[in-house]
């Protein structure tokens, strides 16, 4: 196949599919309650105890405190990615909180929250 | 002996087919609300993953065909261009992907470039074409080797590999329950190829088929697709991240950082390379076995259940320490 045809039918398809799965709503992030957070966790993390769930009030996150430590679960698309809160920033955003991971696999994510939401999340998090 | 002897490049003459079979799998689950689901980022990324694999195959391609001439060039065995020979080239390409596929699960070195494939925690056509960008740096074209020496060109040799890839392009989706009884005994089905891509303990390394699901049956690891234990798909540890490079890069960054760490011995270095994933010197993560074992330990029930079936008793407790080398 000539090379120009196979990057029109590449780049053309891409974008058609990309647009056609955007206008029929397939763009949105998962939204979250406390018992889907918990079960979405133990998917993840099978051997945790899990001693509380706190959801941001937009449900695209959520603050897991677990018998080791804390753990951070978050929509990624219309699923959900945790991690344990081991090696990692906290940084003010404007619209909440920045948590950036050093972990390749997973950078950050940025966690939209109230003001109040957003003291919570910090002494939560900050919590031995 | 023909030096000269040309197949038409298969994979990239699907192009136009797997975007109408996409478009086609959406809009049966837009119209019937079942069968599947897509996201946009994570079908994007599928997509870009897969044009980067025909790039990578455009640009580094030249590796493997220039070992594989080397080779035909040495070999006093030529079988010709029959129908026959291409059909028995088309069955021991399909055993020799069984056993790149199942080295691809069971050692780090190989899963750093098939890891991709199995990043999204989605299962739909677009997830077929999430496609490794560095299959050339596990050097698995050796294992082709023995089909060339045997007397097969290597034209036809990739020619079969192509039509293989575009066999497994259907098999990736949820909106094929099960085919008829004869088929799902015989071949590679969408049913057996979700129960690969599960990352449930139960589904963990079964299933390595490309086309004839009966080599997994003659080595031992098939494992059918359970009813009640619905296929969860993705990794043991997903991604947190669409972005195509981190996507093909972070199990080869992984495998840099471990091999690197200060204080291990050579034997541990090699091992973090080319152990199946999830070996650490000290225990500390989680290998396939330890996952099922772990998982045994919850829920007994599933002893002897498939994809449990053979698991030593009473593993738990030492499981850790079995999984340091």
């Amino acid at each position: 196949m000539p090379l120009e045809l196979l990057l029109g039918l590449v780049v053309g398809g891409i974008a058609a599919i990309a647009a056609l799965l955007h206008w029929t709503g397939n763009s949105q992030r998962r939204v979250m309650m406390p018992e889907d957070a918990r079960a979405e966790w133990h998917r993840h993390f099978p051997d945790d105890i899990i001693r509380a769930v706190t959801v941001s009030r937009d449900g695209h996150a959520a603050l897991i405190e677990t018998e080791t430590g804390p753990g951070l679960l978050w929509a990624m698309g219309a699923d959900t990615v945790g991690r344990h809160l081991l090696d990692y920033d906290l940084i003010e955003h404007p619209r909440g909180l920045h948590v950036v991971f050093h972990d390749y696999t997973a950078p950050r994510a940025t966690l939209h929250l109230t003001e109040d939401e957003r003291r919570g999340w910090r002494i939560l998090t900050e919590r031995p | 002996m023909t030096d000269q002897l040309t197949y038409p490049d298969v994979v990239q003459w699907a192009v136009p087919f797997f975007i109408a079979a996409i478009l086609a799998e959406l809009c049966w689950i837009l119209i019937k609300q079942r069968g599947g689901r897509y996201e946009t980022r994570d079908a994007v990324t599928s997509l870009v993953m897969g044009a980067g694999n025909v790039a990578s195959g455009i640009l580094l391609g030249f590796i493997a065909y220039g070992f594989f001439m080397a080779l035909w060039r040495i070999t006093p065995l030529d079988l010709g261009t029959s129908v026959w020979v291409v059909l028995l080239c088309f069955v021991l390409d399909d055993l020799r992907y069984y056993w790149v596929h199942r080295m691809g699960h069971r050692v780090r070195w190989v899963w750093a470039s098939h890891v991709n494939h199995h990043s999204s925690q989605h299962y739909n056509l677009t997830t077929a074409l999430r496609q490794t960008w560095t299959g050339t740096f596990t050097f698995m074209m050796v294992v082709r080797a023995p089909l060339i020496l045997l007397g097969f060109h290597p034209a036809m040799v990739l020619f079969v590999g192509g039509l293989n890839l575009i066999y497994q392009f259907w098999i990736h989706t949820e909106a094929i329950g099960r085919m008829p009884r004869w088929f799902e005994a015989v071949m590679n089905t969408p049913s057996h190829h979700r129960a690969h891509h599960g990352r449930n303990a139960r589904y963990l390394d079964c299933n390595y088929a490309g086309v004839l699901i009966v080599w997994d049956k003659l080595f031992g690891t098939f494992v059918p697709e359970q009813d009640h234990d619905r296929v969860d798909y993705g990794l043991v540890h997903n991604i947190g991240t669409f972005n195509p490079i981190r996507v093909a890069f972070h199990e080869w960054i992984g495998v840099f950082r471990d091999v690197t760490r200060p204080g291990l011995s050579l034997r541990q270095r090699l091992a973090y390379a080319f152990a199946p994933p999830g070996y650490s010197h000290d225990g500390s993560r989680d290998t396939s076995e330890t996952i099922k074992a772990k998982h045994l330990a919850r829920h007994p029930e599933d002893r002897d259940t498939p994809g449990f079936a053979g698991l030593p008793e009473g593993q738990t407790g030492d499981i850790r320490v079995k999984s340091g080398l």
